[in-house]
């Protein structure tokens, strides 16, 4: 006879619950010498979407995960149907429609969109019945992901687009999919990239066509994505070297903001000093340096790791770290342990989607990867982020209390 | 599916490694930065704070055909403000009235427009000067988040002229901010507004650099940020124009003693345009200094439009000019042939129950077509456009490209106004008496408005055999050592001809070689010159006055079209003038000019 409660993962739920508190004195600190008083209480908004994503969560755990199975394309569809509202009604806010106004609430629908193609995806992996390398099996899992990743990055928001991409990979990565494989699939921008240098894009071609010799996929996709890469490789650089000097730095711009030195390059400066200043033991909670907070206006939001750098030091950076490894590897497990191939599949998209998030932005505000503007789940300040990450904490608590389930 | 299962130890084992990798890269990047180098970033976030300073790029220059600069820069001082370091916005901004004389609604206004940026510096007042400068920093303690810079202002040595052609500099307004081509631009940035300045604003601008400053809490500089290297900034394009000064200088001075109008002086060949003037014009030099509401409002309700590009801009009906299309057009239908006469000319032609007249009251008598042209009946082409219809006119007019944009290098070209039976149509209903039009359009009255430019390309054509070249400005643009030529680019082929182009040249040879010819005030002993006179009835005066001349007459190198508002007839006031500059040109090749 098994124990009632032995499967439920009290350890994931403790590291998301603190993690979240974490954040809401984060926010409550980084707001607390404010001029603006009205944002004193920024704190308290968070703590009611805390309570509202652990009802939340606590309503998904008891939806037995069959539903979501059924679903899910229902779920994708809507989703895509809401991001074509937002683009003709979406609110505009700093030159991006990303939001719905709903009473005192900004809804944005690009968070939910992420677990709707979760299941989508977790169910045509685990129901397709044709070949891996069928050319119709690949266009259908592309389009997939286009999908709501064009519509997202029409907002614009190439951090949340990006996600669409990470969980794509990651996916079919669980299905079992080579590796090698996955680098077929995403050589064509790699061309791209190579391409401006007509040396590193041969050697390039070369270990591309051996990778296609070695795998043998299908003809009719060997061809296509030989003919693809010979295309982008070659006429890239004819392109480019069309292209005025401004020309080229406007695409160099929108690709790389950290290269326009008065926004991002400075925000990224200043969130260096913060975390730097702090030191091993920090500054303390309230002691960080409001003169350096003025300068970073996304502080409680995308930039809430700069306040734990700043006041809790190398430690407090270590623990939120710590936790975040921790509630990633308690996903993972679960994962593995599924039975049930849908539900593995969920476990797997939603705990990539909480480490892809980490990963960009804690190695953005640490000045290693770009600028892109994805919120770290749990701690930056944001509605819609936090219930979507509760329901995924929700999700995947389910399918660990059932895993023993086909 | 199987192949899941099988995996599922070997892939997770995978993804554990490669979080692990993460983690080891942010541990050793916090280690880095807040253990190595902690001391450094808690001296810099204890005491400074640390200011992005823009490193303005200098523009582009802008030269004539010989190099002669006729856009320079020379540096100024420069108020800014950075909003993140000021307690009471308001407070600094009535002080900084108070010492330095800035109008404060102005900034005022910026500052809250820009309020999501409380890091990005914003410019108060320019061409601050130093007694001034002195007065604001030596306050610096009550005016915390008050700095200066130093930045390059524009200089127009040739501001006579140059101001249609060459437009001004000025601080970016909120509408241009908000179109794609201005992306990258801030509030207070220089872009061009009019002329050269705005067409080719993405070469001259450059790439602006920035350097970090630490600033102590006071607001004096320390210096620059040791971990972060300054941006350099790229310079803009240097321009080289087709414009020759002297010529310009010389037609400037042969139109100076008339109030308005225009001059254009292109090489058919190429399409080069040597010289330009649209008078009256404006000084691009005002707009250096601080311009003020009212100054600025004055300059733009002036009864002579100061700022109407007259050769691009101004709408005007070409007179006589415009007789050649008539004739060109007449002779391709075989309605007539260069020996056709048609009824004498007794000074006035009697149409349905209307007189139309000709320009000599005493009549011209019994023309050929060569002579109709060179004497300009008007009653000869009175009969020549009710042979010719209306719609066949606007039809051969539309493929000279007449009523359409002919492209020159400078913004805001107008289209002018080609009438079709359609337009009239739209205008009027279905009109019956459409023969009657057609007298007064031939002659280039009525509704039919084109611009200079527009004369003068289709003339460029009639003169070099049928090829009209694209008129341009940019000769070439210098980049550091290197220089591009772009070619010339043909525009078009007139619809015309060889015969028919042969028979319109001699007739224009003789409107200036002949002695009754109209435009024979425009003639050079030792070199052949065509051209055309044209009188332009308006409703706001005195004939505009129109002239076409290009020389030598076999193989034009030049061409001058002029026009001058009110100034009565073509041949007597626009003829002599085009006349001085074609002898001018002409008198560096022709040594046989020179002597007399």
């Amino acid at each position: 006879m098994r124990l009632p409660w032995k499967d439920f993962d009290s350890w994931l739920f403790l590291a998301a619950f603190v993690l979240s508190l974490i954040g809401i004195f984060l926010i409550f600190s980084s707001k607390y010498y404010s001029t603006n008083p009205s944002e004193h209480n920024l704190y308290l908004k968070q703590v009611l979407w805390l309570v509202f994503g652990i009802a939340a969560a606590g309503a998904v755990f008891f939806i037995p995960l069959r539903f979501h199975d059924v679903f899910s394309y229902l779920y994708y569809l809507l989703a895509l149907a809401f991001l074509c509202l937002l683009i003709l009604f979406g609110m505009n806010q700093m030159g991006a429609a990303r939001w719905f106004r709903l009473g005192w609430i900004n809804l944005q629908p690009s968070e939910f969109t992420k677990l709707a193609f979760v299941f989508a995806m977790s169910r045509y992996l685990s129901y397709t019945k044709k070949p891996i390398y069928s050319f119709k099996w690949l266009i259908t899992v592309v389009l997939l992901v286009c999908l709501p990743a064009a519509l997202i990055l029409k907002q614009p928001d190439l951090g949340t687009s990006l996600v669409f991409f990470a969980l794509f990979f990651s996916m079919l990565f669980w299905a079992g999919i080579p590796v090698l494989f996955l680098v077929v699939l995403v050589s064509p921008l790699l061309s791209l990239v190579c391409g401006f240098y007509w040396f590193t894009w041969a050697l390039f071609f070369l270990g591309f066509l051996l990778v296609i010799y070695y795998l043998r996929p299908g003809l009719v996709f060997g061809i296509i994505m030989i003919l693809l890469n010979f295309g982008v490789g070659t006429v890239t650089p004819l392109i480019w070297n069309r292209f005025h000097d401004y020309q080229k730095l406007r695409i160099l711009t929108f690709l790389d903001p950290g290269r326009d030195p008065q926004g991002a390059g400075y925000q990224i400066l200043q969130s260096k000093v913060a975390i730097g200043s702090g030191g091993i033991l920090g500054k303390g909670f309230l002691q960080g340096s409001q003169t350096k907070l003025a300068f970073l206006p996304m502080q409680h939001t995308d930039f809430v790791f700069t306040v734990v750098g700043e006041e809790l030091g190398l430690l407090g950076a270590l623990v939120i770290l710590a936790l975040f490894i921790f509630l990633i590897v308690r996903g993972i497990l679960i994962a593995k342990k599924a039975r049930n191939t849908f539900a593995s599949f969920a476990a797997i998209g939603i705990t990539t989607i909480f480490a892809f998030q980490m990963l960009v932005n804690i190695g953005m505000v640490l000045g290693i990867m770009p600028v892109t503007g994805l919120p770290l789940p749990f701690l930056s300040y944001g509605g819609s982020s936090m219930l979507l990450s509760w329901i995924g904490v929700g999700v995947l608590l389910a399918i660990g209390y059932k895993w023993y389930e086909y | 599916m199987e192949l899941l299962k099988q995996n599922k130890d070997k892939r997770s084992k995978i993804i554990f490694y490669l979080l692990f990798i993460v983690l080891f890269v942010f541990v050793l990047r916090l280690y880095y930065l807040q253990v190595v180098k902690t001391a450094y970033y808690k001296k810099v976030s204890e005491k400074n704070c640390i200011r992005p300073v823009s490193l303005i790029a200098p523009r582009g220059l802008i030269s004539d055909r010989a190099g002669r600069i006729l856009v320079s820069n020379f540096p100024s001082y420069t108020l800014l403000i950075m909003p993140g370091e000021v307690e009471n916005l308001e407070k600094t901004i009535n002080q900084l009235s108070l010492f330095a004389g800035v109008d404060g609604t102005d900034p005022m206004e910026k500052v809250k427009k820009s309020c999501s940026y409380t890091y990005q510096p914003i410019r108060v007042a320019r061409y601050v000067d130093f007694p001034t400068l002195c007065v604001v920093e030596e306050r610096n303690e009550e005016l915390p988040g008050v700095f200066h810079q130093v930045e390059l202002n524009r200089k127009y040595p040739e501001s006579s002229w140059s101001g249609h052609l060459l437009g001004y500099v000025n601080e970016i307004s909120l509408e241009e901010l908000k179109k794609t081509e201005y992306q990258g631009n801030r509030l207070g940035d220089l872009v061009g507004k009019e002329g050269l300045e705005t067409q080719y604003e993405d070469f001259l601008k450059g790439q602006k650099g920035t350097r970090y400053m630490e600033v102590s809490a006071t607001g004096k500089l320390i210096g620059e940020l040791e971990d972060k290297k300054p941006i350099m900034p790229v310079p803009g394009l240097n321009l080289e124009l087709t414009i020759d000064l002297d010529l310009q200088a010389f037609a400037e001075s042969c139109f100076h003693p008339y109030r308005s109008g225009a001059l254009i002086v292109v090489d058919p060949q190429n399409g080069e345009v040597l010289a330009l003037l649209s008078k009256p014009g404006f000084d691009s030099n005002i707009f250096t200094g601080i311009i003020t509401q009212k100054e600025w409002g004055k300059l733009v309700s002036d009864p002579d439009l100061l700022f109407l590009n007259r050769i691009t801009q101004g709408l005007y009906p070409p007179g006589s000019t415009l007789k050649l299309l008539t004739a060109a057009a007449a002779l391709e239908e075989k309605i007539v042939n260069q020996n056709t006469t048609l009824s004498p000319c007794y000074g006035f032609y009697p149409y349905g129950d209307r007189i139309f007249r000709c320009w000599d009251r005493e009549g011209h008598g019994k023309l050929n077509m060569v002579d109709a042209i060179a004497q300009s009946c008007d009653v000869y082409f009175y009969q020549l456009g009710l042979e010719l219809s209306l719609e066949k006119w606007s039809e051969y007019a539309e493929k000279c490209g007449l009523g359409k944009k002919v492209g020159i290098d400078l913004p805001g070209e107008k289209e002018g106004l080609i009438p079709t039976l359609e337009y009239y149509h739209k205008k009027y209903g279905k009109v019956r008496w459409v023969k009657n039009l057609i007298i007064n359009l031939c002659i280039g009255q009525g509704e039919v408005m084109l611009t200079p430019l527009q004369v003068t390309a289709f003339y460029s054509g009639l003169a070099n055999d049928g090829w009209v070249f694209q008129p341009h400005l940019l000769k070439r643009i210098i980049t550091d050592g290197k220089t591009i030529t772009p070619e010339p680019e043909i525009l078009r082929r007139l619809p015309f001809s060889a015969e028919t182009l042969s028979i319109l040249k001699r007739a224009m040879i003789k409107t200036v070689e002949h002695s009754l010819g109209t435009g024979r005030l425009a003639r050079i002993s030792g070199i052949k010159v065509g051209g055309k006179t044209g009188t332009a009835q308006n409703p706001h005066g005195e004939d505009h006055s129109w002239f076409v001349g290009f020389a030598p007459a076999e193989k034009p190198e030049i061409l001058v079209t002029v026009l001058i508002e009110n100034a009565g007839h073509g041949g007597d006031v626009a003829a002599p003038v085009a006349r001085e500059i074609i002898l001018k040109y002409l008198q560096k090749n022709y040594k046989q000019l020179v002597k007399k």
